[in-house]
C-alpha cells in the first residue's frame, strides 16, 4: 500500500515538473515570412507608462492585443532581453543609458521609418543624443530633467541653484532622489564640472563637497519623494520631472527651480528588440504614440516632458508648464551618459560615503 | 534516512526511496547549490566595461571590501544588528517564556495573534509605522495631546525608527524560538530546585535559563542575521541614511552594475552567517535551530 502511495506521489511530482516544460506558445507572428497581420504586441516597460484609454484605443483600432509586461529596473530588463536573445518582446521602452548598452550588444533592430508616418512629430531637441546618435533605433517617449522644488513658506532663503542647497539654513530639510549620478552630479556641477567627467580627482572632489551637504539631508529616496514634500516632512527637494508634476498638482504654491549651474536630463525611448516576434506591431504602436492627440494624452498621464513637439498644442493649459520647457529656455543642458567602470565605481563609493554621513 | 536504508540492506528495495528523494536532491542542487556556486565564481571575476563580466581571475573584489567605506558598512550593519538583537531578546525572551507557562487554551490564542500580522506583507506593515512616525502623525498627535512634547519629533527617517522597524518585524522569531524551548522544559525540575531551597531567581538561572538557552540562541541567530540584510526596513524608515551591507549589495548589483563586487560582498556576508551558526552549534550542541524545525 505504502509503495503504491509513494509511487503515486512520485508520479504527481514528476508531472508537476513536466508541466513547467510545456512548449511556450507565442501569440505573435512566428516569422515565417507569411504576411499575416499581427495580432499581439508584446510591450516591455515600467509599470504605468500609458493611460489605459490609449492602450484600449490602439487595440480597438488595430485589433492588436497589447500584452504589457513590466520591469522595475532597466538593468533587469537588459538581463532578461539577453536571456531571450532579443526575442519575445516587440517593443521595449527604457532609459537612454541602458538603451545604449542594448544597442551595443546588438539587441535592437533599426527602425523602418517608412512605417512611421508620424516620425516628423518628434521634437529635434531630443534627437541625435548619445545613446542613438543617428536616430536609427529609437523613438523618444518622454524626457526628465532634475529640478529643485521647495516650499517658499518654509524656506528662509530663496533657492536659485544647486549651490544654495548647501546653505546651513536648510539643515535637516532636504530630500533627494537616490540616483548617485544625479546627486554626485549636483556636486560636480557646483564645482563647475561635467556630469560625465571621468577624471577621478574631480569625482573625488565632488565626493568631499557632497559630505558638506550631509547635515542638510533628511531623506534619500527614489519613489514618491513628492509625498514627503507635500506632507511637510521635507521643505526642499531635488527630484525627477514626474515627481515635480505630481508635487505641483498637489501643492501649487511650491517653487520649481531650474538650477543655475545647468541641468541634467535623461530621455526615455522605445526600441524594437533584434528578434522581436512582430516588428510590424511595434511600428504600428510607435506611430500611434507619435500622433499629436495620443501623445498629449500620454504625457499628461506620464508627467514627463513632452518629446513629441506636434503634441504640445494639444496639452491642456494646466499641464503645459510642467510638460514643456519655458519659452526661450537657455540653460545649459547635459545628458547623463554611461562612463567608464573606474569612474562609475568611484561614484558608487562616494555616494555610499555620503549616505553614511547623512545618517550620522 | 540513513537508519532506514541501513535496516534494509537489499539494493532493489531502496530504489523507490531513492526515486522519491531524487526530485528533492535535484531541486536543491539546481536552486540552492547552483546559485551559490555561481555567486562564488562571479566574485572572483573582473567586471567588464559597461555591462557584464570578463572571465579573468582577480582578488580585487575582496580587497575592495577592505576599503574603509565598505568595511564601515559592515561595522554599521553589525552595530545595528547587535542593538536590535539585544532589544528583541529583552522583549522576546520573557514573552516566549511566559507564553509557554500559559494554560494550553491561551497559548493557542497567543500563537494565533503572533502569526496574524504575517498575513499582511511586511512592507504594508512598515508603511503603517511610517504613518505613526510622520511629523504630525499619530504618535506626535498623541504625545502633544498629552503635553509630553511641544512640537513634532520628526522621528521618521531616523536611526531609532529603523531600530523600531527591525525589532517589530523580527521579534516574533525570537518569541517562537524561546517558546518552543520553554514548552519542552520539564517544570518538575524547577519545582524540585525550589523544594531543595533555591530562590525563584536561582531556580530560573540554574534550571530554566540553561534549558531554554538553545531557544534564546536560536532566536539570536534568527534575528541577528536578517537584521544585517533587511535593508528595505532601513531604506523605508531610515530614508536610506542607515547603510547596511544589504543595500550596498543591491546598489552595486543594480545601479553600479559591478556584479563581481556585489557577489564578493554577498560571499563575505554568508561567511559571517555561517560563522554565527557554527558558534551556535558549538555552544548549544544542538544541530537544528530551535523553533524552526
Amino acid at each position: 500500500m505504502k509503495k503504491i502511495l509513494s509511487l503515486l506521489l512520485l508520479l504527481t511530482l514528476g508531472l508537476a515538473l513536466l508541466a513547467g516544460c510545456t512548449p511556450k506558445t507565442d501569440g505573435g507572428g512566428d516569422g515565417d515570412g507569411e504576411p499575416a497581420p499581427p495580432t499581439r504586441l508584446n510591450l516591455y516597460t515600467w509599470e504605468g507608462m500609458f493611460p489605459s484609454e490609449v492602450l484600449a484605443e490602439f487595440e480597438q483600432r488595430t485589433g492588436i492585443a497589447v500584452n504589457y509586461a513590466n520591469f522595475d529596473y532597466g538593468e533587469n530588463m537588459l538581463t532578461k532581453l539577453q536571456a531571450v536573445n532579443g526575442g519575445e518582446y516587440d517593443l521595449v521602452i527604457a532609459d537612454d543609458y541602458i538603451i545604449e548598452m542594448a544597442i551595443a550588444q546588438g539587441l535592437a533592430q533599426p527602425l523602418d521609418k517608412a512605417q512611421l508616418s508620424n516620425y516628423g512629430n518628434i521634437n529635434p531637441l531630443y534627437q541625435g543624443q548619445f545613446y542613438d546618435p543617428g536616430d536609427l533605433y529609437t523613438v523618444p517617449y518622454g524626457a526628465g530633467v532634475q529640478t529643485i522644488v521647495y516650499n517658499p513658506a518654509a524656506v528662509t532663503k530663496p533657492i536659485a541653484g544647486y549651490a544654495d542647497l548647501w546653505d546651513a539654513s536648510l539643515k535637516g530639510m532636504l530630500g533627494v532622489v537616490g540616483n548617485f549620478r544625479v546627486i554626485n552630479g549636483m556636486a560636480l556641477k557646483v564645482l563647475g564640472q561635467s556630469y560625465n567627467t571621468e577624471d577621478l580627482v574631480q569625482i573625488r572632489a565632488a565626493g568631499d563637497k557632497l559630505l558638506e551637504l550631509a547635515p542638510n539631508i533628511r531623506l534619500i529616496k527614489d519613489d514618491n519623494l513628492q509625498d514627503d514634500l507635500v506632507m511637510g516632512e521635507i521643505n526642499a527637494a531635488v527630484m525627477y520631472t514626474s515627481q515635480v508634476t505630481m508635487a505641483k498638482l498637489a501643492m501649487p504654491e511650491l517653487e520649481v527651480v531650474y538650477p543655475a549651474e545647468g541641468i541634467g536630463f535623461g530621455i526615455m525611448a522605445g526600441f524594437i528588440p533584434s528578434q522581436a516576434p512582430s516588428a510590424e506591431a511595434a511600428h504600428l504602436f510607435l506611430n500611434y504614440l507619435l500622433e499629436p492627440e495620443v501623445a498629449a494624452q500620454c504625457f499628461e498621464w506620464l508627467g514627463y516632458y513632452c518629446t513629441t513637439e506636434a503634441a504640445e498644442p494639444y496639452i491642456a493649459e494646466e499641464f503645459r508648464s510642467f510638460l514643456t520647457l519655458p519659452e526661450g529656455f537657455s540653460l545649459e543642458m547635459e545628458m547623463i551618459q554611461n562612463i567608464g567602470t573606474e569612474a562609475m565605481d568611484l561614484h558608487a563609493e562616494i555616494f555610499t560615503e555620503f549616505k553614511t554621513a547623512c545618517g550620522q | 534516512m540513513k537508519g532506514t536504508a541501513a535496516g534494509r540492506p537489499r539494493r532493489g528495495k531502496n530504489l523507490p526511496l531513492l526515486l522519491m528523494l531524487l526530485p528533492i536532491y535535484l531541486t536543491t542542487l539546481l536552486l540552492v547549490a547552483g546559485p551559490l556556486v555561481y555567486m562564488l565564481l562571479l566574485s572572483f571575476l573582473t567586471r567588464a566595461e559597461g555591462w557584464g563580466v570578463h572571465y579573468v581571475f582577480t582578488l580585487d573584489n575582496y580587497l575592495k571590501i577592505l576599503q574603509p567605506v565598505y568595511l564601515n558598512t559592515f561595522v554599521q550593519s553589525l552595530k545595528l544588528a547587535l542593538l536590535c538583537t539585544t532589544l528583541i531578546a529583552l522583549i522576546g525572551y520573557p514573552f516566549g517564556y511566559f507564553m509557554a507557562k500559559l494554560p494550553p487554551k491561551w497559548r493557542g490564542l497567543f500563537s494565533f495573534l503572533l502569526i496574524l500580522p504575517f498575513w499582511t506583507s511586511s512592507l504594508m506593515r512598515l508603511y503603517g509605522w511610517m504613518i505613526i512616525f510622520r511629523a504630525n502623525g499619530i504618535l506626535d498627535k498623541l504625545l502633544m495631546a498629552a503635553s509630553l512634547t511641544a512640537e513634532p519629533l520628526r522621528l521618521l527617517y531616523t536611526y531609532p525608527a529603523v531600530a523600531v522597524g527591525m525589532v517589530y518585524v523580527l521579534t516574533p522569531f525570537m518569541i517562537y524560538s524561546v517558546y518552543s524551548s520553554a514548552e519542552k522544559l520539564d517544570w518538575g525540575l524547577v519545582e524540585a530546585a525550589r523544594d531543595l531551597g533555591a530562590t525563584p531567581l536561582q531556580a530560573f538561572f540554574t534550571i530554566s535559563f540553561k534549558l531554554t538557552l538553545p531557544g534564546l540562541l536560536s532566536g539570536v541567530v534568527l534575528t541577528f542575521i536578517p537584521s544585517m540584510g533587511l535593508f528595505f526596513i532601513a531604506d523605508i524608515l531610515g530614508g536610506n541614511k542607515v547603510v547596511l551591507v544589504g543595500s550596498v549589495i543591491q546598489e552595486q548589483l543594480l545601479k553600479t552594475r559591478n556584479w563581481p563586487f556585489a557577489a564578493a560582498l554577498s560571499v563575505v556576508l554568508m561567511l559571517l552567517t555561517t560563522l554565527l551558526i557554527y558558534l551556535y552549534r558549538r555552544i548549544t550542541k544542538v544541530r537544528d535551530l530551535e523553533g524552526l524545525i
